[in-house]
């Protein structure tokens, strides 16, 4: 489903160039569940980023769903983002103008949908990560925990065939972090989600198929 | 789609009320601004009755009479020649040191004797403008601004007669005692402004008329139809009438075969004057005049200046410098702030391009922002313009001049609100949308 070829990404400041990933080689089949671990600032985030198509690697070539990925602002590649990809993250992201609801509609904006229909599927995924009675409320009246929620529905609302999801239990107590594990195993079992996981609790990460480690832009595992 | 953009934009500007505010405000006060100083513009210049025809108009108001005095002067060059002695030339000059003028109005006879016959003229009127005459009526004492006019005025403009008709070349010719009165003025004086006041009689000065006409007051401040109460130009006193001087009371407009021969009329006129032989009585040698068209005369009369080309220039430069300025900062300012609130919303154009936004789906979210804002800006305006024209127009604020809502400004006026929300939303928004996602959700 993903593969990355001895990708590296450097990120060039006026005085200095950070390596972020060196020869990154990764592939994560249909299906899997991935957890990725590391210590802060190794990578991962810019890792998740080039699987999500949302940054360009320095080097090397990213293949997804069988095809390279040469052209990264095209419509086509706008379509498999909207279809395909659902990201969490790790700063959420939400849009501070819109309401909750609204914000969790939102990859639905750019699909051929009715406006019920679209309010009816982002009040589905609220209600999956237990926010339903949060709809109407701005991300700022929320909490960081309510606020990675939000950031989750919105991720799963379009149904995507890959979840890309940067700390999502992160700011979450222990209980509801188990929560939204249990929605995102569930997603995998049930529907054969692909997805990829940053985390940095190994509990979490033990739930998963399998753990890559990342150490200084490298793979040590 | 549409209606999905159109509700989101309605959303993000109802989550950004001081920016909403502050767009809004600048539209649509602008707007009314714009709206108000062109409605005065065609109030002052725009063909309306009575001067439908103002683009074919030349209007002379005063004669000018003038003596030069010239010196001569001696200019005496010394050189020094190679054998060591001066040689000395002497030349003369002469230098034209100062005029003697007078300014004024003219006479009936200099209108009459002299200005007539002129090519490219389809209509020509002689009249003797502000003169203010009482009127009586039961020991009530009324004072009317009186204009003595011939026949053909009321060919030159187009009064609109609410009751009655003008009098005709017969009865000036006649010398009949027909008056045609503003509607204010019968109102004023009949206590009524209908059909029952034509034929009665109104007394002016010593004598007596009988009204002829009632005219709807001007709503237009132009020294050629500011009378209460027009008057036959033989009824007025012989002497000033007859008086074979150049100077006098009157002044006069040319109605030309088509705007474009208004320059002939003008070089007609000024060639007239170069050429007029002084009749020997006068005290002055020659006499200049000074033809224009109404915003000629308009400019020339405000800005003191004989030379109308200049006196344009000297009037309208600034004007428009200055409406110039006055459009400009606000639209400079809506450009500003679109510009910045782009770049504010870089995250969020960041996060819908990630959730499979396509540039092109940016772009119209934010064509919609700006035609929303502009539309409701505009009706506001509008709304504001309608209000402070009533306003101006029921308190007399600008004399009598009488302001109308131009739906043609209102249209141009969104047309460039539109253009110029759109560049400045859009090309910010066109480089946003192209931007690295993953650099600007850091
Ligand atoms: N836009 C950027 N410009 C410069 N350096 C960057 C940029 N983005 C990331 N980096 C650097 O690249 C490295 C990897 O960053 P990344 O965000 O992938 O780390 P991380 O593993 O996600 O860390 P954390 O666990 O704290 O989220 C860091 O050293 C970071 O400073
Ligand atoms: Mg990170």
């Amino acid at each position: 489903m993903i593969e990355l070829n001895n990708i590296s990404k450097s990120y060039r400041t006026d005085t200095i160039e950070t390596l972020a990933l060196q020869h990154m080689n990764l592939s994560v089949p249909a299906g899997e569940f991935l957890s990725i671990m590391g210590p802060s600032g190794c990578g991962k985030s810019t890792l998740l980023n080039i699987m999500g198509l949302i940054d360009e690697p320095s080097e090397g070539t990213v293949v997804l769903a069988g095809r390279e990925v040469t052209d990264y602002n095209g419509s086509k590649v706008a379509r498999f983002r909207n279809e395909q990809l659902g990201f969490i993250f790790q700063s959420f992201h939400l849009i501070n103008d819109l309401s909750v609801v609204d914000n969790v509609e939102l990859p639905l904006l750019y699909r051929k949908l009715g406006g019920k229909e679209r309010r009816r599927l982002a009040l589905e995924a609220l209600a999956r990560v237990g926010l339903s009675n949060r709809a109407t409320h701005f991300p700022n009246q929320l909490s960081g925990g309510q606020k990675q929620r939000v950031a989750i529905a919105r991720a799963i609302v379009g149904k995507p065939n890959i979840i890309l999801a940067d700390e999502p239990t992160g700011n979450l107590d222990s209980h509801m972090g188990g929560e939204i594990m249990d929605i995102l195993t569930r997603l995998n079992k049930d529907l054969g989600t692909t997805i990829v996981m940053v985390t940095h609790d190994e509990r979490m990460a033990k739930r998963t198929h399998r753990l890559v480690r990342l150490s200084d832009g490298e793979r040590v595992s | 789609m549409i209606k999905n953009y159109l509700l989101l934009a309605l959303k993000v500007l109802r989550r950004k009320p001081f920016y909403t505010f502050i767009s809004l405000f600048g539209i649509s006060f602008t707007l009314m601004i714009l709206m108000l100083i062109t409605s005065m513009g065609d109030a002052l210049f725009g063909a309306n009755k009575p001067m439908s025809e103002v683009d074919r108009m030349v209007f002379l108001p005063a004669l000018s009479r003038y003596t030069q005095f010239y010196d001569t002067i001696y200019t005496i060059d010394s050189v020094l020649m190679d054998d060591g002695t001066m040689r000395y030339d002497s030349t003369f000059d002469t230098e034209e040191i100062g005029s003697n003028n007078s300014d004024g109005s003219m006479s009936y006879h200099f209108i009459t004797e002299y200005l007539h016959g002129l090519s490219d003229v389809s209509e020509a009127t002689a009249f003797s403008p502000s003169s203010f005459v009482d009127g009586y009526l039961d020991g009530r004492k009324v004072t009317f601004r009186t204009y003595y006019t011939d026949g053909n005025y009321w060919n030159v403009f187009d009064f609109n007669f609410l009751h009655g008709l003008p009098y005709g070349k017969d009865d000036v010719d006649g010398g009949n005692q027909i008056a045609v009165l503003t509607d204010k003025a019968a109102t004023e004086y009949f206590g009524e402004a209908s059909d029952d006041v034509i034929g009665r009689e109104v007394t002016l000065g010593d004598r007596t008329y009988r009204v002829g006409g009632i005219v709807a007051r001007p709503l237009k401040d132009d020294p050629t139809i500011q009378g209460d109460v027009y008057l036959p130009v033989t009824t007025m006193d012989r002497r000033a009438l007859d008086a074979k001087t150049l100077e006098g009371s009157f002044s006069a407009v040319f109605l030309a075969t088509s705007p474009g021969k208004r320059e002939s009329i003008k070089k007609q006129l000024e060639f007239l004057a170069e050429n007029f032989v002084m009749p020997p009585e006068e005290d002055y040698e020659e006499i200049a005049l000074y033809p224009g068209t109404a915003t000629e005369v308009f400019a020339g009369g405000i800005m003191q200046e004989r030379d109308y080309d200049l006196a344009k220039m000297m009037f309208f430069i600034p004007l428009f410098l200055l409406l110039f300025l006055f459009l400009a900062l606000p639209l400079i300012n809506l450009i500003n702030l679109n510009v910045s609130r782009v770049y504010e919303r870089k995250s969020e154009i960041a996060v819908r391009k990630a959730f499979g936004a396509r540039s092109a789906d940016i772009l119209y979210q934010f064509i919609f922002e700006n035609l929303v804002l502009t539309f409701i800006g505009g009706a506001i305006g509008l709304i504001l313009a309608f209000f402070v024209i009533r306003a101006v127009n029921a308190n007399d604020l600008i004399g009598i001049v009488r302001l109308s809502f131009s739906f043609k400004v209102f249209f141009y006026f969104i047309v460039v609100i539109v253009l110029f929300g759109l560049l400045s939303g859009l090309l910010p928004a066109l480089r946003m949308s192209r931007t690295n996602i993953g650099t600007a959700l850091r």
